[in-house]
């Protein structure tokens, strides 16, 4: 078996004048969620590493935008770069996440990013 | 035993008493990476010291502008990274490595205030912070204390800083944690009618474009800030 010859490199080559996530643009087709859409957070294993934070499994947001395409954090941090997704700005109501959150700020609400893998249709 | 040994050693104390694994990591990696080639300790030495040229006078003048162009102002919340050319920042070709970093991907939103919108930003996953806009973070921003509080209670973070919001302003917390960068720009203050650009990028200043703070005219990061002594101090002994 012959030894595989891995390129530490190869982020670099690909991003280097474009930047990144710019580098994976148009690698994601069609994206399965729009703006406006409600959707929920899916509660997946999260062994070794994820960017996806506990707090937000299972919650209920709205999509508020499309930011771009990239592989998920899950992957890329074992530099696996094969399957970029679409990336999501979600933004979900405090009082969804907290059940605590103090209902006299029933307006206030937080925005974070997650890739489509992490989303259904709520 | 000898008299000499008289129950301590003579070694001299080490000049750092406590090096964290993280420390230890990451010199252990840099070390390997310049082993293999990868870059050179020259070129980390120039990237630390471009690195830690950069401040937030370039967001500061990008709130100042979008505040007097509309034009410039819908460029900056739909294309962050182009508006930052405007003010001297090129995310991409500005860098070294000329891609961004791992901890600065090319991505850079604008959160547009509104009257009743008030944005601020955290990291819960460690420390990520629009460093060529914006410089490198502020100690706090990087401390546990911060990000795991500001997620759940912005409301009583917020009024530590000392921003009290009414209760009918929508409080919204950008968490950072992919490939986003975010500043906030805040709603142009009143008593700023006329002023120009330079003027106005004055009272722009860090805690503003993070969130935790608006800006005010007369308060920019030059001038001195009131401090209230408190009620019950606590003695300490350094």
């Amino acid at each position: 078996m012959s030894k595989p010859n891995y390129d530490r490199t190869h982020h670099a080559k690909m991003a280097t004048g474009i930047g990144d996530p710019q580098c994976f643009a148009g690698k994601a087709g069609e994206p399965k969620f729009k703006v406006g859409d409600r959707v929920r957070v899916k509660d997946l294993p999260d062994l070794f590493y994820t960017r996806t934070m506990v707090y937000t499994r299972g919650a209920e947001a709205t999509v508020v935008r499309l930011v771009y395409e990239s592989p998920p954090a899950e992957n890329e941090a074992w530099d696996n770069t094969d399957d970029v997704e679409w990336f999501y700005s979600i933004v979900f109501k405090q009082s969804d996440l907290w059940p605590e959150y103090n209902n006299t700020y029933e307006a206030d609400t937080l925005e974070t990013e997650v890739s489509e893998r992490w989303l259904e249709k709520a | 035993m000898s008299d000499k040994d008289h129950g301590h050693s003579h070694k001299a104390a080490p000049m750092v008493e406590e090096v964290s694994d993280f420390e230890i990591l990451e010199i252990a990696v840099r070390e390997l990476a310049i082993e293999k080639g990868l870059f050179s300790a020259e070129d980390h030495r120039s990237w630390t010291e471009y690195i830690h040229t950069l401040g937030p006078l370039p967001a500061a003048r990008l709130v100042a502008k979008a505040w007097l162009d509309e034009d410039y102002k819908k460029l900056c919340i739909e294309d962050g990274v182009e508006a930052s050319k405007a003010v001297g920042v090129d995310w991409i070709e500005g860098m070294p490595t000329k891609f961004g970093t791992p901890s600065d991907y090319c991505n850079l939103r604008v959160l547009a205030d509104t009257p009743k919108l008030k944005h601020v930003v955290v990291c819960t996953l460690c420390s990520c912070y629009p460093r060529p806009i914006l410089g490198q973070s502020p100690e706090w921003y990087r401390t546990p204390n911060y990000r795991r509080r500001l997620v759940r209670w912005p409301r009583s973070v917020l009024s530590e800083f000392g921003l009290q919001l009414d209760d009918d302003v929508e409080v919204r917390v950008a968490d950072s944690n992919q490939k986003t960068r975010y500043i906030v720009m805040p709603t142009r203050p009143e008593g700023t009618e006329g002023w120009t650009e330079d003027q106005l990028a004055e009272i722009v200043t860090r805690d503003c474009l993070i969130g935790v703070a608006v800006p005010k005219p007369g308060v920019t990061s030059n001038a001195t800030r009131p401090v209230r002594k408190a009620l019950k101090p606590v003695p300490h002994d350094h």
